[in-house]
């Protein structure tokens, strides 16, 4: 078993950095398909992940392209899937809300992770995996944070104005939400994966920290706290974003693995998380893979690692890698993985 | 008329200083969000007589300034600009009409839309709520607009200003192709384009060809009065 992110996420010093690239949609370019094609069809998902693992070697997998979709999908929204030779990652249609604020929350549908929408579909990619690469690597559940899949089913900017105007039925919503992940991870929790929880739209560069440690702190925290109970030791949370100025809050949830995205400051990363003695996820922009050279890209990693001034809870990442980046971008990361240890 | 204007040349008398202090209520109401005592204080102002341009200027942009220095500064978030401006909204709408018929033109025109792909609109719609909080015109084309709809857009509605919006790395690459398709319909001289979005830079604008980059939506206030200060 590759323990290289294990031993990070425990703050013990691995043999080298690891690497966690955020491929979604960019796992459909490596067999040849649409994002909308593998996201709905689990033997090409499985395909994808494998074909992932072969070409990126990363040191943990996670099953998903539309990573925010499903959980939301379950409960009745409407995800736009593009059909034909388009690319595109599938949304969720602004229109499709199921939440406008007049209904009760109990009338929302409580999705079975076994029954609804691409759940089931998810769980049995989550299956295949596990049989092949369980063994060798951390295989991990993508799921929603309460505050996104909130904010798809009652729409962004509507959740915003009921924080206000209605603030007992945005707790109520995210209550709901919360159970919806536990109840959604806990069916990957049973086949033996891990978990990551993603939750950009409470970023802080939507979110003032009063809004966030009112509404979302307190789930996230629950939602942390339950998945340590069923056994899942390192529940990263990922928020993208300048999240420098709410890194306490983070902190706070209990997450062991937070998100230090291409344009926060590291160095307050480093100071806060080493005081924690939590690992932090160091993401490179991978807008550069497009246009830099391998070389660029090369010398680009090293000062990335470089940044993480021997501290053994540092992982390197990037920015959601865009559908069709070229491999040798990704193969002069690993390059620069490989060597510097030896720097 | 400015309202500032306004005083300038006259003895400022009781009645005046009492408008003064409700268009500073005003701007007030609206940087708070309380779109309801807005909406009744702007039909008062109206109703007393005082130009529509004024309660404009100096209640309704007067607040939306405020709020764009609270939100650079980082002491005013998302939910609270968007009351703010539900609050502009919804005095605008009283005031639009009498603006029509004052004669009024606005600063600008802007087109503004979330490239092909990307149903992300938070963004641009807190961009668009800046802009016309500063008295410009907005044309939302919305979202997962592809380059064609640009296009048509422009050439229908002529205006100076095109605002690309992308939040995803893989369709911020559209944006590109957007502006490719604007110069091939024989636009591209005719608009400045200014992107913006999560994943994008004042690199990346560089390299596709954008006239500008905009880190958020105060700055893209900033940047647009910039381009119409030199084209007017």
């Amino acid at each position: 078993m590759n323990r290289r992110l294990e031993q990070a996420l425990e703050c013990e010093r691995p043999d080298r950095i690891p690497f966690l690239p955020a491929i979604y949609e960019h796992k459909a370019w490596f067999i040849g398909e649409t994002p909308s094609a593998v996201c709905r069809d689990p033997h090409l998902l499985t395909k994808a992940l494998l074909a992932e693992y072969e070409r990126v070697q990363p040191d943990a997998l996670t099953i998903g392209i539309d990573v925010y979709n499903v959980e939301a999908e379950a409960i009745g929204c409407k995800v736009i899937y593009y059909e034909g030779e388009n690319t595109s990652v599938p949304a969720i249609a602004p229109e499709s809300v199921v939440f406008r604020g007049s209904e009760e929350v109990v009338s929302l549908k409580m999705p079975d992770p076994q029954k609804d929408g691409r759940m089931p579909l998810n769980l049995e990619v989550a299956r295949n995996i596990m049989k092949v690469l369980g063994k060798e690597i951390p295989i991990r559940a993508a799921l929603s944070g309460p505050f996104s899949l909130a904010a798809h089913l009652t729409g962004l900017e509507n959740l915003f104005m009921l924080v206000f105007t209605r603030p007992n039925l945005v707790h109520e919503l995210l209550d709901f939400a919360s159970e919806v992940i536990k109840r959604y991870g806990q069916a990957f929790i049973e086949l033996g994966c891990g978990v990551v929880v993603f939750d950009s739209q409470s970023s802080t560069e939507l979110l003032s920290p009063l809004v966030y440690r009112e509404f979302v702190l307190p789930r996230t925290r629950e939602l942390i706290e339950y998945f340590h109970q069923q056994g899942v030791r390192n529940v990263p949370l990922i928020i993208g974003g300048n999240t420098t100025k709410m890194l306490d809050e983070y902190l706070e949830t209990g997450a062991n693995n937070v998100l230090c995205d291409a344009r926060a400051d590291v160095t307050e990363f480093l100071h806060k998380c080493s005081a924690a003695r939590r690992a932090f996820r160091r993401n490179m922009d991978s807008t550069d893979f497009l246009t830099l050279s391998s070389e660029d890209i090369y010398h680009r990693t090293v000062d990335c690692l470089k940044e993480s001034n021997g501290y053994p809870g540092f992982i390197l990442g990037t920015v959601i890698l865009p559908y069709g980046t070229p491999m040798t971008a990704l193969d002069a990361v690993r390059s620069a993985l490989q060597e510097y240890k030896h720097l | 008329m400015q309202f500032g204007a306004h005083f300038r040349n006259t003895n400022i008398c009781e009645t005046d200083r009492g408008i003064m202090k409700e268009l500073l209520d005003l701007s007030q109401l609206i940087e708070q969000g309380q779109s309801q005592k807005a909406l009744t204080l702007t039909q008062q102002l109206v109703n007393s007589g005082l130009p529509s341009q004024t309660i404009l200027n100096d209640g309704l942009i007067a607040g939306m300034a405020v709020v764009g220095e609270k939100m650079r500064n980082g002491d005013m978030y998302l939910p609270e600009v968007l009351q703010s401006a539900g609050a502009m909204k919804a005095s605008l709408a009283i005031l639009k009409p009498l603006l029509a018929l004052e004669g009024t033109k606005s600063r600008g025109k802007i087109l503004i839309g979330t490239v092909k792909g990307d149903m992300h609109d938070i963004g641009k719609n807190l961009v668009s709520i800046m802009l016309q909080g500063a008295g410009f015109e907005i044309v939302d084309i919305g979202c997962n607009a592809d380059p064609q709809r640009f296009v048509s857009a422009i050439a229908e509605h002529a205006p100076e200003i095109v605002g690309l919006s992308a939040m995803l790395t893989t369709t911020m690459l559209n944006m590109k192709t957007t502006i490719d398709a604007i110069a091939g319909a024989g636009l591209r001289s005719k608009v400045k384009i200014i992107i913006g979005g999560a994943p994008v830079s004042q690199k990346f604008a560089d390299e596709i060809g954008a006239d500008g980059y905009s880190r958020d939506a105060v700055l893209a206030v900033d940047k647009v009065k910039q381009f119409m200060d030199r084209t007017s």
